[in-house]
């Protein structure tokens, strides 16, 4: 009888030590709140890639503990409210579409090109961090890559109560808010989107990278590459 | 009635920790609050590398509206969801200078109108723990447990409240508090805490100032 009450209390303190080493974050789909601007007159698609469906990042703590978070449809849900606020018309695209079956002057894919997070027990501060980068690749209607844009939003929020996961979820939300402003303040001007309502680019001008030939492929060389960076200022250097 | 005594004594000594405290202001133009007209509580962008913790935020939005004289403060939330995007960390006016083309942008003004809001209330700073000593040890055994020793640390608040009024989108001035508290541990047996609420104390002087700042 001690035996097995030994053995209980055994796995009990071992599965209570494992709980303590690893914390899993689902988050929930943010709300973006109606931007106060005038919308952008073009008619997009937006192309939702597959990863945005489940995204989970996992970050080690070297010799300390594992943090999951598991970001969910969060992505999609982002993008799609913020594009339905920022342009004229909206077209939701799932990952097997195909966009010719489609009337639209832009094509936008957005994609996640890096996801970090800091924990307080890293940054030896009381805050988490998150850092996401997004790729943004636009395409004219015929499906001329017209640029690449890279927006590098940051968010941060205090530790609060015992565990930290709600801080973390909020530090996510509040970087997917970052970068709903930087791409609200800086699309057009940066991509030139509004310019593709008149029509696909000049077929002279545009490089043999299109997005409908091979959808979901982003191997080539892209005709424009615009990086925005959200610590150390803004560089709007467009090729 | 001994054990109440004692209890009584208990939660007195847990309460007063050793606290030095100054509030003061800087003003810059007169203020004055009507009936219709309401105040948002801020905290500076941490890409600015501003710390000010949510908490302390939130105590001084609850100390400024609460009470027989509070005067009345819209949620910053509302306020940073209703003018989307442009009260978001990044894009938030750093100064007054701003706040001419802020006004401009399509609904901003009306939005601000139609919530009543007055003044802004931008606030800085932290509560940092700046010192700390002593040692405090713990055993416990079959037969019962207790604590030995002596621990202390000192906490200082530093905040600064930059007021703006929208009416004029200038600077209405500034109220500051600095609040510096030590705690003390001893343990003979029983921890018992004398806390000083250092970063509580700072929030209610600050939000008293600022609402005679306000109100005058």
């Amino acid at each position: 009888m001690i035996d097995k009450l030994r053995s209980v209390s055994l796995a009990g303190l071992a599965a209570i030590l494992m709980v303590g080493c690893s914390s899993t974050v689902t988050m929930e789909a943010p709300t973006i709140p109606e931007p106060r601007i005038d919308k952008i007159p073009v008619d997009v698609a937006v192309r939702i890639p597959a990863e945005f469906e489940h995204f989970v990042h996992v970050e080690e703590v070297l010799g300390k503990d594992t943090w999951t978070i598991d970001l969910g449809r969060s992505n999609a849900a982002f993008f799609t409210q913020l594009f339905g606020h920022m342009f004229d018309s909206l077209i939701v695209l799932g990952p097997d579409d195909d966009p010719r079956d489609y009337q639209f002057d832009a094509l936008i894919e957005p994609a996640i090109d890096g996801f970090e997070f800091s924990t307080p027990g890293q940054s030896q501060s009381q805050a988490f961090a998150v850092w996401i980068r997004y790729r943004m690749s636009v395409f004219d209607s015929v499906g001329n890559r017209a640029s690449t844009w890279t927006v590098n939003a940051y968010g941060k929020s205090q530790k609060e109560g015992m565990g930290g996961g709600d801080s973390l979820e909020r530090a996510a939300v509040l970087a997917m808010r970052d970068a709903a402003a930087l791409i609200i303040m800086q699309m057009d001007r940066t991509t030139k989107i509004s310019q593709l309502a008149n029509g696909p680019l000049d077929p002279e001008s545009v490089e043999s990278d299109t997005v409908f030939a091979e959808a979901g492929t982003d191997s080539e060389e892209p005709a424009s590459v615009i990086g925005i960076f959200a610590i150390g200022g803004i560089d709007d250097a467009a090729e | 009635m001994l054990q109440s005594r004692f209890l009584l004594i208990f939660l007195g000594l847990s309460l007063a920790g050793c606290v030095t405290s100054r509030v003061e202001d800087a003003r810059e133009k007169v203020t004055g609050l009507k009936d219709d007209q309401s105040v948002v509580i801020m905290t500076k962008s941490y890409h600015q590398g501003n710390e000010t913790e949510g908490d302390y935020l939130a105590c001084v939005e609850r100390a400024l509206g609460g009470g027989s004289k509070g005067i009345n403060v819209i949620p910053h939330q509302q306020f940073v969801d209703t003018l989307f995007p442009w009260f978001e960390p990044r894009t938030a006016p750093a100064d007054t200078k701003g706040l001419p083309a802020l006004m401009d942008r399509p609904g901003v003004a009306d939005a601000i109108t139609n919530m009543g809001v007055r003044y802004v209330v931008w606030l800085d700073g932290d509560t940092e723990r700046v010192a700390e000593g002593g040692s405090l040890s713990c055993a416990a055994g079959p037969g019962g447990g207790g604590c030995f020793g002596f621990a202390w640390w000192q906490n200082d608040a530093d905040y600064e409240a930059s007021v703006w009024d929208l009416e004029g989108n200038d600077s209405a001035g500034t109220v500051s508090a600095d609040v510096s508290g030590t705690s003390f541990l001893p343990a003979l047996i029983v921890p018992i805490p004398l806390i000083a609420r250092t970063q509580t104390k700072a929030c209610k002087g600050l939000a008293q100032q600022l609402r005679a700042f306000i109100v005058q």
